[in-house]
Parts: C-alpha cells; structure tokens; sequence
C-alpha cells in the first residue's frame, strides 16, 4: 500500500466524528465519509505533497457537506426553520448515549449547518482560526463570528431543554 | 504589559487556543473582574467538554469495512448503492422536523410555493431508499396477506387502494407498510420485486391538491421517481431501472391505481 493511501486510512476515525456531528446518524454520516474517500481517491493527483491529508480530506468532505445541504436548501427551504432541540432527529437505536450526550446532540444539529460546521472544526477538531477559514472557504471575521454565533445558538437550546426537562419533571 | 479592553470575542479566542499570549494575564484579570463574562466563558467550556464527551466515542469505534475498502481500491459493486444517501437522510430529518412543527407549514407552505410536486416525489423515494434496502424487514404486511395489506392502507390512507398487478412487467408484490406524508397525513407504500432482485415502490397518498406530473431524480444515478398529482391524490413510482421500462411500469400501476380508486 502507498504512504498515500497509508495516510488516509488513518484520518478515517478523525473524519467519521466530523461527519457524526454534522450528521448525527451513524450511517448517514459513513455515507459521507465514503463519498468523501472515494471523491479522494479520484483526486489524488491534486493532494500536493506537502500538504496536511487531514486538511485536504476535511476540505473535500465540507465541500460535499455544504453542497448538498444548500441543494436540500433551495428545494425544501425547510432547514432553514428552527428546528426543535430533540425532534431534529432520533437518536439511533444501537447507539447507547447519555442523557447530556443525546441533548447537546440534538442542539448541534440544530444550529445552521454553517455555524455547526465552524463551531466543530475549531472545538472538536482542533483546527487552528486560520486553518479552518482555509477549510470552510471563508475570511477569519466570518468564522469567527459563525463560531460565537453557533456557541450562542447552542447555549440557548441547551437551556430550553433543560427547562422542558425541569417542566416534564414539576409535572409529575 | 499591554493594556487594552477585551470583549466577548476574546472569550472565544481564549476558549479556541488563539489568544495571543502575552494577553493571557491581562485577560484573566479582565475575566475575573467581569462575573458575567466569566459565567459566559465557564458555560463555553463545559458546553465545549459536553460535546466532546458525546464524540469522543466515535474515534474508538472500528472503522467500517466499506470505507477501508474504498481506500484499498477493493470497493464492492454496490458501492453506488451507498453513494448519496447519506444526505437523503438530512433532508428526512428536515422534512420529519417540519412535520413536527405541525402539519400547516408542510401543507399551506409548499402547496403556496407550488413544491409539493417535488415534495412528494422526495418523500417517496426517501422511503424508497430507507425500505426497499430492507431485506427482512421492508413491509409491514406482506403480499400473502394481500386482503388485509388493502383492507388496512386504505382506511388509514383514504382511498380505496388496489394493488396494481404488476406481472406483465415482470413485477410481484413484496408487501406494503404505512408511512406519514407531511403533516397529519399518511401515504401507503407498496413494494414490489422482480425476479433479478430489482426493487420498486408505489407511492401513495391522499394529501394532495395541485394537479402535477413529471419525473424526479434527487441525485444523478439515484432512485428516480414518476409521480402524478391530482386533487385528492397522488402517487409516485420510484425505482432505479431504465428509464423507459420505469416509466411503462409506471404507466401500468398508474392506471390501475386510479381505476382502483374510481372503482
């Protein structure tokens, strides 16, 4: 096996928790961690060398991301209503989560996919400010305003849920 | 040291590892000077660590053997099956959202931008690729039980649904399930098989009032639809044969369904 292919096989756990949280649904998610590998594949020739494979498959991946969330978008407008903390989508069935993990789940993929794509590529992924504006395609002022806005977002869904679940509990 | 006033921005800046760091102390200082931007900043930190906590998971986890297979070139034959569907199910996610939201918005909303053409078609074959992929489980009721399959569909649907026969096409009945359709309304799913294993599904619901027909692809090399509209029902055809043969297919179960209907 060539160093190249030898690199990207180990970014794949990195790019599987990417795509799990922008997506949430594990099969879901390894749909597009394939369409990125195999978008990868086709592309090789372009990965320079010198460049990080962490960086130049995160780009592809965003890339496939963000077009096909703008085509759902343009046909439905739907994402673009607030949608509810928890009913954005269940949690799956084989996956055993907490209580506080299923909650700040289901409010990530609540927030705009933009802001929810900044927020993780700085957060959890530990991209640098420069690094990430690279990935996403955008100045430094937009992600970082996307990250401030998202971390906003995410807090106050946090703390509906938290007073529904107060609510639930008074109630019995 | 240098002396200058932070705001919330530099809460994330510090959070992010991108504060410079011979602002630290001064920052510190400001942050403990300043409860509420301190409240802010110990919110970000644990909403950050909850996050991580809830991913954390997914690094430990076995990497699944279609995508190591991709990369070693020993990609199986039905790798296309796979292609795309992952944001079939971000855009179910959407539409189930939008149902909960109440039935108004997926209703008077689409039928007032004149999408629920597309709607429907969509809906159809979201269900297409999440059921027909069931081996064991892609119906509820199977064909044995064809009576009762028509009996059931049609009062939760409706209409009065026949099953269309599909033989001269090459096509059984597998069985039908109950789906939602937008709203409070709910769309019955027939599925059929031919004898190669090739699946298609009839899409049915009463929930419409424009009168549409077309074809529908979500994805290029993706399940396609053939739908028609009318006031008080619709239906959809979605498979991934040939154009020609999904459209007679079509034309086929079409007629049936509405002689069915009228009947």
């Amino acid at each position: 096996m060539d160093d190249k292919k030898a690199a990207i096989l180990s970014e794949i756990p990195r790019l599987r928790r990417y795509a799990r949280s922008l997506l949430r649904d594990r099969d879901s998610a390894d749909d597009l961690v394939q369409d990125c590998l195999e978008r990868a594949l086709v592309r090789l020739d372009n990965w320079q060398t010198g460049e990080s494979p962490r960086r130049w498959l995160f780009t592809i991946m965003h890339h496939l991301f963000i077009d096909q969330m703008r085509k759902v978008n343009r046909r439905g407008e739907a994402a673009m209503l607030p949608l509810e903390a928890g009913e954005a989508q269940a949690a799956p069935a084989d996956q055993v989560e907490t209580i506080a993990s299923r909650e700040i789940m289901d409010a990530l993929q609540a927030i705009s996919p933009d802001r929810r794509a900044a927020l993780v590529m700085v957060a959890i992924e530990g991209f640098s400010y420069a690094e990430a504006a690279n990935i996403l395609g955008v100045p430094a002022g937009t992600l970082m305003s996307r990250i401030a806005r998202g971390r906003e977002e995410l807090r106050g869904l946090l703390d509906d849920t938290s007073r529904r679940r107060t609510i639930r509990i008074v109630e019995k | 040291m240098t002396r200058r006033d932070f705001s919330e921005r530099d809460i994330h800046m510090a959070l992010d590892g991108e504060l410079p760091g011979e602002e630290r102390m001064a920052y510190d200082a400001w942050l403990e000077a300043n409860p509420e931007m301190k409240a802010k900043s110990v919110r970000y930190i644990a909403d950050r660590a909850a996050m991580r906590a809830a991913l954390a998971g997914v690094m430990d986890e076995p990497v699944p053997a279609r995508l190591r297979q991709v990369v070693l070139g020993e990609a199986p034959a039905k790798a296309s099956v796979w292609r795309s569907r992952w944001w079939l199910s971000a855009a179910a996610a959407v539409m189930l959202a939008v149902g909960g939201l109440g039935g108004y918005v997926a209703g008077v909303d689409s039928i007032a931008r004149g999408e629920s053409d597309d709607q429907l078609a969509e809906q159809a074959i979201a269900a297409h690729v999440t059921y027909a992929a069931e081996k064991r489980h892609a119906v509820e009721v199977p064909a044995s039980d064809k009576d009762h399959l028509q009996t059931w569909l049609s009062n939760r649907v409706g209409l009065k649904l026949v099953a269309p026969d599909l033989a001269a096409e090459g096509f059984e009945l597998v069985g039908g399930r109950l789906l939602p359709a937008g709203g409070q309304g709910k769309a019955a799913m027939l599925l059929y098989e031919d004898a190669k294993g090739e699946r298609i599904s009839l899409y049915v619901t009463a929930e419409s009032s424009e009168t549409s027909k077309g074809t529908y692809a979500a994805e290029a090399g993706g399940p396609e639809a053939v739908y028609w509209l009318d006031k008080g029902y619709a239906c959809a055809v979605v498979g991934s044969l040939p154009p020609e043969r999904l459209s007679d297919v079509a034309k086929s179960a079409y007629g049936q369904l509405l002689a069915g209907i009228s009947s």
